[in-house]
């Protein structure tokens, strides 16, 4: 636990806020006139998923948390929660709302390595690699003449079922690259 | 009936109490709330409401309790809802009164009236606090409906339109000021020091306009007694070619606001006489409270932006704008004032609709009550 001042915050700082942890989304700095200065911030909770809009004095003592992160890999799905694995084979169970965004790209046999992040022991959050490769499962045939990636279509990735936008030229069991963060696609690998 | 407690802390001259004491009566008066007010300068409060007792700790003004908030903060239990006024610190002792309420109460953190865009993201957001289970909400007055709106008493609007010409006479009559003559204009004077007033003075003295000028107590005095170069003795006015002023004493709320409404122009400084001009419906011209490096500038622009945004006579709203440019933050106040004062009736005009525009936000106490029930 650390002292976190109110006007310090930046996006991705986790502090408690009624006992539970939430991390830092948005912040926005307003002062004016005679008026305390305040900062503004859109939050997630990390327990729960649910997002807020708090307030606080810029000069506020907030509880801090230093969070444990440690390197994952995704290993199955045993509903409701997705389960990883250290390099020590230790098991780890998210719940799969909390994770909701992420779920398009877990698949039993990937091998990217996760960052599972840590509240008092718990696992509450994971973040993918920037990058990951994924095959794709099935897509329309390309379409002719047009190879300069512009023109897009949908593809379903292999083990997720998960459909997204690909370029034209993209193949049935190409391997590809996409953003996690914008979940967009990259470039063909294969 | 839920138990009030109203915090205020008199940071400098009688804005803070001033609004503080206006809420409280209005939840006490006209919602029937059971409020005691805490003030840490009773000195300043009496000033305001002379049936103060400087001395006591606690006493009784209509149904409203008061008590002197000393730095040795007694025992008491805490009240179903606590306003800080304007982020005062609420004494430690206190905040763990509430959080050993059974039920928490609701605390709100009024703060200071702007205009700005950003107080509507930022009204009634919550504040939990660390180490209780106590959240605060931060409540922001503003001039629209997606803010806290401002303080009017529910009859105010009603006296306001009552008040015909002979009321008005009669009003003079009382402060000891000749009946008006047709080919004056008569002026309210409430500022902090203020670096145009000499030039703005100058200016009047020379006409052509006949300008009777009503200056209230503190800084405004000072500085026209300096000008003059005599002080104000009695009812006797100083008196400069086209310019007369007389000296006022200090008026109880009801009897400035009644100043405010006989004037033909509103000089007003701050919070409290800033929103009663308002109110008055008649041209003003605001000096808002000055910081260093001209921090306030942004508040003034955007109320600036907000008040005069449907003022569409050619020429008012620049009128207006320079003016109060000029009186805040230096210029040529002596050819502002003779441009806002042209456009005067214009002004006045777009004064009524402004007030009925401003009365579409809802009422500050009005507001702070639903938003109690609602929680």
């Amino acid at each position: 636990m650390s002292v976190k001042i109110a006007g310090d915050l930046v996006v991705g700082n986790v502090i408690i806020v009624e006992g539970q942890p939430v991390v830092v989304m948005n912040k926005q700095y307003n002062k004016s006139g005679r008026n305390a200065a305040v900062i503004k911030v859109k939050a997630k909770n990390l327990m729960t998923n649910r997002i807020s809009e708090l307030i606080w004095k810029a000069d506020e003592k907030l509880e801090g948390v230093i969070l444990e992160k440690k390197p994952c890999t995704y290993s199955y799905f045993a509903p409701p929660s997705h389960v990883f694995v250290d390099s020590e084979f230790n098991q780890y169970e998210i719940d799969a709302e909390v994770i909701a965004d992420l779920e398009k790209f877990l698949a039993p046999d990937m091998t990217d390595v996760c960052e599972v992040t840590f509240y008092e022991g718990t696992p509450i959050s994971v973040v993918l690699p920037r990058s990951i490769i994924r095959e794709v499962e099935y897509t329309e045939p390309a379409a002719r003449g047009d190879t300069s990636g512009k023109i897009t279509k949908s593809a379903i990735l292999k083990g997720t079922k998960h459909e997204m936008q690909v370029s034209a030229f993209v193949e049935i069991g190409d391997k590809i690259e996409i953003d996690t963060e914008s979940g967009e696609f990259k470039r063909r690998i294969t | 009936m839920r138990r009030w407690d109203l915090f205020c802390r008199v940071v400098d001259n009688f804005g803070d109490i001033g609004v503080c004491w206006r809420l409280a009566r209005q939840l006490a008066e006209e919602h029937r709330q059971d409020v005691r007010l805490w003030v840490d300068d009773l000195t300043s409060f009496s000033r305001l409401c002379p049936s103060i007792a400087t001395a006591a700790d606690s006493q009784r003004v209509g149904s409203i309790e008061i008590r002197h908030w000393s730095a040795d903060f007694p025992v008491v239990n805490a009240a179903d809802v606590v306003i800080e006024a304007f982020a005062c610190e609420l004494p430690a002792s206190y905040i763990d009164a509430m959080a050993r309420r059974e039920l928490a109460p609701v605390w709100i953190n009024l703060e200071y009236l702007s205009a700005e865009d950003w107080v509507e993201d930022c009204h009634l957001l919550a504040s939990p606090q660390t180490n209780s289970r106590l959240t605060k909400h931060f409540f922001f007055p503003g001039f629209t409906p997606r803010t806290g709106g401002v303080l009017r008493e529910r009859d105010l609007l009603a006296d306001r339109a009552a008040f015909d010409s002979a009321a008005e006479g009669e009003f003079w009559s009382t402060l000891g000021i000749p009946p008006r003559s047709a080919d004056e204009i008569r002026v309210a004077l409430f500022c902090y020091e203020n670096a145009a007033l000499p030039e703005l003075l100058r200016a009047w003295s020379e006409g052509p306009q006949r300008v009777r000028l009503l200056v209230t107590p503190g800084a405004a005095t000072a500085q026209v007694e300096r000008w003059f170069g005599r002080v104000f003795l009695g009812a006797g006015p100083l008196e400069a070619d086209f310019l007369t002023a007389h000296g006022l004493p200090f008026l109880p709320q009801a009897t400035f606001d009644r100043l405010l409404w006989a004037c033909d122009v509103n000089f007003v400084r701050g919070e409290d006489s800033f929103v009663r001009a308002q109110w008055a419906q008649r041209p003003f011209v605001w000096q808002i409270y000055p910081q260093a490096e001209n921090a306030h500038r942004v508040k003034l622009e955007a109320f600036l932006a907000c008040y005069l945004a449907e003022l569409k006579v050619p020429g008012a709203a620049e009128a207006v704008r320079r003016c109060w440019l000029a009186w805040n933050f230096g210029g040529e106040i002596a050819a502002a004032w003779w441009d806002f004062a042209e456009n005067r009736q214009s002004v006045e005009r777009y004064a009524k609709d402004w007030a009925s525009q401003l009365d579409q936000a809802g009422n500050l106490a009005n507001n702070l009550v639903c938003f109690v029930n609602g929680t």
